[in-house]
């Protein structure tokens, strides 16, 4: 037997348990149609791994996990997908979610590959493959995958069972420990070898006689395991709180029971532990309890996961005078925005009030400040001081004041006589701290990125300016080596200078050296062309001159000289020319006649030669052919004759 | 006579002493840029959009450290922001300019993608490089990068990018603040954030 420690503050609350019959388990027929939200555990939501119109069986995969802090999801019942669309769900907010439609076929076929096995036979990893394909969520409400919370790398020494339950009307974990038992100690058992032989403790309320009697039966001959029966106070079932109680210490502040070497497991998940690894089945149903005085049945139903409350509320025969459904228990439930949404995992109860049984709270009253809410908080904070300051907005305060740690029991409200809301303040503090976190956190990230940003234009731009230095660089060193190769003699242009230079040098050689007659005796055909030069330079001359005139430009004087002079020259020329033709006795106008003759007479013959008959011709054509060509080609001999004694009379003569 | 010697002799030398220490503690513990300005950004929301009239958020915390731009004039901030400023620099708190832009609820980009021509232009436009694309490739927004500053709408050539505001899920919802007040403290139009429950 441990000691217990007892927690601060705590209220006792009218139990109502008896109200639905714990122990007494009632399977619920199944509905036609399941609605199963993706996001049904903290974390990413799971992704959808079947589509619409698939055929279905119960236990196959229907969703699975994304990453660590998720869980798998299967069929709860054999059937068709019917939709995957964003559907309410069953949250405060009201808000939508995606979920996975089944239509029921009503044969609740198991999935082939759903196998018992004998975990004595399988490795611990083994064990953890069946658990994790198992989708099990933390079922005592927050809905943490079970996977992910045994993998702590801290040390582990005591394994704590939830079966508290302090919660006022519900009796799910009570009639589990009552049905479930052998499950429930193999899941037990199960766990401490995963854990590697740690203790246990399985706490239950005082107020719970059967159960403890079931479990303590169960497990007499285990000295691993200890039942310790602790005292009804509402809220002994809360983690902290039941650690507190049963060791006298507190998980630090933003730590977890892992901390203390401890693990927190609520009785109902150990049970979908032994349903996955035992008998390879899925977590897809669970214990719910459905009361209060508004349903004419109530009690504790198995409900697969994806019911809808409006289906169970008819098979327990709401009462008509109901107006308000809570999901969740009276303390920390909350007010479904609507029956149509479906129940999941982590549902625990169903409690619908009657007329009377919760009424409508009345307007708050101003705070006395009478200091009852301290004396109950669980937690050991300063309710008044947080009202006050969630109330005037002061996020930054009400942080000091250790807000955080607040679990949102209800006691303080409960006990308050100016029925302050006061939990409803504190939420809606926490979900403005929560979010301006949040913000903060984007706001940091995004100065981050626009710094990264505004350093990578920088760098780009330094970039570029490196790049068109090295270029001017390479360019000066290029002209340098030029200008070296310049100085060693190497220079092209001189090169072709000199080339051209010398080119003249020896062509003035020549001319001077070895061709002496032509120059003082030119031909006919030179006399021709200094005759030619000389009008042409005459020609430009006087164009530069009328150009001069015309602009007055001062170098018309020069010009003028030259003109006169080209005009001299140009006439030398040409009476050079006449006076040479003359001596020859050649007349040009019966040259150029005979040139004329000549080229009329070479065309024709051309003109045959590529008239030539093709070979298949007959002799006649060949032969008249013939004769035309030899005629044309005289006459050309002719011609080039005359044409030759024309031009050349002294030659012919000499 | 000697006694008044000695006393500002003694002086004199703590003096020297104490000025040696405190120019070398000025030098060797010097703060490197304005503190004030870092304290500033952190209240500013990074959206980097400048309807401040500043190219960024840093620039506009210098600019307010300096004392050349008032508080008031960052609009995704809004009143929370300003009053944050105010209660940071000890000074009134103003309404928000008007000029600078109206206070409105966080909003994301969305490129409505089959519209997209790849131009690029909305890339270079970004502040905080959440949009992904290459040119005449479809670019698509990076919803958690985006600050919605609005500086990616006005370049796009073809006007495919939507603002649309962030929708709120199950994770990012909160519980409104109660309404029901104690009766005395009951006012006309009191502002409720979060989503209503029923």
């Amino acid at each position: 037997m441990i000691q217990l420690y007892n927690f601060p503050g705590g209220i006792h609350p009218p139990e109502n348990k008896e109200l639905s019959n714990p122990g007494q388990l009632i399977t619920l027929p199944l509905p036609e149609e399941l609605i199963i939200p993706l996001g049904q555990h903290i974390g990413a939501p799971s992704e959808a791994v079947v589509k619409k119109g698939d055929q279905v069986s119960k236990g196959q995969l229907i969703a699975k996990a994304i990453g660590s802090r998720s869980a798998d999801l299967h069929a709860p019942t054999s059937g068709v997908i019917a939709d995957i669309s964003d559907q309410q769900v069953a949250h405060a907010s009201g808000l939508k979610e995606t979920c996975i439609t089944l239509q029921v076929d009503g044969k609740d076929t198991w999935h082939a590959d759903i196998t018992p096995a004998d975990p004595e036979q399988l490795s611990d990893e083994e064990v953890r493959q069946r658990m994790a394909a198992g989708g099990i969520i933390g079922m005592g409400g927050a809905g943490f995958p079970s996977n992910a919370k045994l993998a702590t790398d801290k040390p582990i020494h005591t394994l704590l069972l939830n079966g508290v339950e302090c919660e006022p009307y519900i009796s799910a974990d009570d009639t589990i420990m009552q049905v479930d038992t052998d499950g429930i100690v193999k899941g037990t058992r199960l766990l401490m070898r995963l854990l590697g032989q740690v203790k246990c403790i399985i706490a239950i309320e005082d107020n719970k006689p059967k159960a403890i009697a079931t479990m303590q039966a169960a497990t007499a001959d285990d000295t691993a395991i200890e039942v310790v029966v602790i005292p009804t106070k509402y809220p002994s079932g809360g983690e902290k709180q039941l650690i507190q109680n049963l060791t006298g210490k507190q998980v630090p502040k933003g730590g977890i029971p892992a901390d203390l070497g401890i693990l927190c497991v609520n009785v109902a998940t150990v049970n979908a532990i032994h349903d996955a690894v035992y008998l390879g089945r899925p977590s897809i149903d669970r214990i719910t309890t459905v009361t209060g005085k508004g349903v004419n049945k109530p009690g504790n139903y198995r409900v697969l996961v994806g019911t809808k409350v409006d289906f169970i509320l008819d098979q327990c025969e709401i009462d008509a005078s109901a107006n308000k459904v809570v999901l969740g228990g009276p303390m920390m439930g909350f007010q479904l925005p609507s029956i149509q949404v479906p129940l999941v995992k982590t549902s625990n109860c169903l409690l619908v009030p009657g007329i009377d049984e919760f009424p409508a709270a009345d307007t708050a009253m101003a705070c006395i400040r009478c200091g009852q809410c301290e004396v109950v908080c669980p937690a050991q904070l300063l309710p008044q001081e947080l009202y006050w300051l969630a109330k005037s907005d002061a996020f930054d305060k009400i942080e000091q004041y250790n807000l955080m740690d607040c679990i949102e029991c209800g006691a303080c409200a409960y006990v308050c006589p100016s029925q302050i809301p006061l939990v409803q303040h504190y939420r809606y503090a926490k979900g403005v701290i929560r979010h301006k976190a949040q913000e903060a956190k984007q706001a940091e990230h995004a100065k981050l990125r626009f710094e990264a940003r505004e350093q990578r234009l920088i760098d780009e731009k330094n970039a570029k300016e490196e790049r068109r230095k090295a270029r001017a660089a390479a360019a000066a060193a290029a002209q340098a080596a030029k200008r070296a190769n310049q100085a060693d003699g190497d220079d092209p242009i001189a090169a072709a200078k000199a080339r051209v230079a010398a080119k003249q040098q020896a062509a003035k050689a020549q001319a001077t050296d070895s061709n002496p007659e032509p120059a003082a005796e030119p031909s006919h055909k030179e006399l021709k062309t200094a005759a030619a030069i000389a009008r042409t330079k005459l020609k430009k001359a006087q164009k530069a001159f009328a150009d001069a005139a015309a602009t007055d430009h001062p170098d018309t004087d020069k010009l003028q000289a030259t003109v006169n002079e080209l005009t001299q020259r140009s006439a030398a020329a040409a009476e050079a020319l006449v006076k040479f033709e003359s001596q020859l006795g050649v007349d040009p106008e019966a040259i150029k006649a005979a040139q004329v003759e000549w080229a009329k007479a070479n065309a024709k013959v051309r003109k045959l030669t590529k008239l030539a008959p093709e070979d298949d011709a007959t002799d006649a054509v060949h032969k008249e052919y013939q004769q035309t060509l030899a005629a044309a080609e005289q006459d050309l001999q002719q011609a080039e004759s005359h044409l030759q004694s024309l031009k050349n009379p002294t030659e012919e003569s000499s | 006579m000697s006694i008044l010697i000695y006393a500002i002799l003694s002086l004199t030398v703590m003096a020297l002493i104490f000025g040696a220490i405190l120019g070398y503690a000025a030098k060797r513990f010097k703060v490197e840029g304005n503190p004030i300005v870092d304290q500033i950004n952190e209240l500013l929301p990074q959206t980097q959009c400048g309807q401040c009239g500043h190219p960024g958020c840093k620039p506009y915390a210098e600019a307010i450290a300096n004392q050349t731009d008032p508080i008031n004039r960052c609009p995704p901030g809004g009143e929370a922001t300003i009053k944050a400023l105010a209660d940071l620099l000890d000074v009134e708190v103003l309404p928000l300019d008007a000029e600078a832009g109206v206070d409105s609820i966080r909003k994301i980009a969305y490129i409505r993608e089959d519209e997209c021509i790849g131009c690029t232009k909305c890339i270079q436009a970004c502040p905080v490089d959440a949009i992904l694309g290459a040119a005449k490739l479809m670019h698509t927004v990076i919803v958690d990068e985006c600050t919605g500053c609005d500086l990616c709408v006005e370049p796009c050539p073809v006007d495919c990018i939507d603002m649309l505001p962030i929708e709120v899920t199950k994770q990012s919802w909160h519980w409104h603040k109660p309404d029901n007040l104690i009766a005395t403290d009951r006012q006309p139009n009191l502002t409720v954030t979060g989503e209503d429950a029923a």
